[in-house]
């Protein structure tokens, strides 16, 4: 490379002076402060993101287009055959339905006998992946809803099968959804076979959700079911979170380390159901 | 002047396919390939086009980064900016050194990078040491040699253009 005037040693090219490295060193302290003390910087997050939104569609699209075409390129002995499936699979969700108007009603008759406030309605939103976190102790994942769409901040998020997390940032046009598995995040659960109570903490593994804090006696047997408890607010009641798939008692220690494994695939989410509370006004209370 | 315009775009074209390419999804057992590309970028103009680019450039590409990676904001601003200053004050050093030196100078203000990361991953109470992201920094700087003979033949052929 041939030696430009514009290369020469020049150590005072504004550009790179010590003077704008200690402005940035300031700079991003406070920021990261700020950001880590509370949420003073969601305004400042959401525009950015909106900004680097078609980066993340972009760097997503590889994976979409093969999906696509792996449809496209599907026989159709193969599409006919699955379609039967679901048609299958659909009559037995049918019968199931049937089943819970009669439940719903009794529900209701039995609400009443107590005069107890009725569940609030819930809402449900679809949504896709854009992204997902490739950091393997961040379990996160961004989906295509934001605040314009109504999503609210806290939202629980299930697919078919289970819960998945919850949306931890609201975006303008997407939302960002923390993994039950991820290490900072606990979710209240309880047993859906004696309602015992516990919370079940991510360990950074698509595979394990942990339970602390359950003393040695608790009743609890591998193949139970976990459900969500609706204690904390945020997730609603009743949601399948895990199945228990290993107890073990640790020698000298009270209390038992239990692991259970996520009932929804985290590994490989496509669609996404967003599950919010209907706000209704109690003008008694 | 319009030639300083397109060398500009080509920098942050450059910087956006980088970023892009850090947040491609890829499986597990393969997430080692996943080369710290924005650092590598800007190291590279750092050392050959040191007017084009500056610290505030490095700034806003790291707070970009931040974003995508769902990482506390700031983290990456930070850390991304000291590796430039690093290398701009020793830019004339680098650009003579033999190839292994130069390897070697990439690998350091790579880790020097990482350390940033871990350093306040550390002090926000987070700290994970992945064997991926220390192959993914080796990685990084065996193919600085390859990475900047692309780059230089990419940036000839925009200013012969």
């Amino acid at each position: 490379m041939p030696f430009r005037k514009n290369n020469t040693i020049d150590r005072s090219n504004p550009n790179y002076s010590g003077l704008r490295i200690i402005l940035i060193f300031i700079l991003s302290s406070g920021m990261m402060y700020l950001d880590f003390q509370g949420n003073y910087t969601d305004r400042l997050r959401s525009y950015l993101s909106v900004a680097v939104l078609p980066i993340q569609v972009a760097a997503n699209a590889p994976k979409k287009i093969i999906n696509n075409l792996k449809n496209k390129l599907s026989d159709r002995e193969s599409i006919l055959t699955e379609n039967q499936l679901l048609k299958k699979e659909n009559i037995q969700l049918y019968s199931k339905v049937q089943q819970t108007y009669k439940l719903e009603a009794e529900n209701k008759r039995l609400f009443e006998l107590l005069k107890a406030k009725p569940e609030d309605g819930k809402n449900f939103i679809f949504a896709d992946i854009i992204s997902v976190n490739q950091d393997n102790d961040k379990h996160q994942i961004i989906i295509n809803k934001g605040s314009m769409d109504g999503i609210e901040l806290g939202a629980a998020i299930a697919d078919s099968k289970g819960i998945i997390g919850h949306i931890f940032r609201d975006q303008v046009l997407a939302s960002e959804v923390l993994l039950i598995s991820d290490p900072e995040h606990g979710i209240p659960i309880e047993i859906a076979r004696n309602g015992l109570r516990a919370i079940a903490i991510g360990i950074g593994s698509y595979d394990e959700i942990i339970l602390n804090n359950l003393p040695n006696n608790s009743d609890i047997k591998i193949n139970d079911v976990l459900i969500t408890s609706g204690l904390g607010g945020r997730y609603p009641e009743g949601y399948p979170v895990a199945i228990i798939s290993n107890i073990e008692k640790v020698k000298g220690d009270s209390y038992l380390s239990i692991g259970a494994k996520p009932i929804a695939n985290l590994k490989n989410i496509n669609e996404v159901l967003i599950i919010q509370d209907i706000k209704k006004d109690y003008p008694n209370e | 002047m319009s030639s300083q315009l397109s060398k500009l775009s080509f920098i942050w074209f450059i910087l956006i396919l980088s970023s892009l390419l850090s947040i491609i999804p890829l499986p597990e057992y393969l997430s080692f390939l996943r080369v710290p590309w924005i650092p590598l970028s800007l190291i590279f103009f750092t050392i050959m086009t040191p007017s084009m680019i500056g610290l505030f450039s490095a700034c806003l590409i790291g707070l970009i980064l931040d974003v995508l990676q769902g990482g506390i904001l700031g983290e990456s601003s930070l850390a991304l900016s000291l590796i430039t200053y690093i290398t701009y004050r020793f830019r004339l050093q680098i650009r003579v050194f033999p190839i292994w030196q130069m390897m070697l100078s990439v690998f350091i203000l790579l880790i020097i990078n990482e350390m940033m990361h871990l350093w306040i991953e550390g002090m926000i109470g987070k700290i994970v040491i992945s064997q991926s992201k220390l192959l993914s920094i080796l990685l990084g700087s065996l193919i600085w040699p390859f990475f900047m003979g692309l780059m230089q033949n990419l940036q000839s052929r925009i200013k012969t253009r």
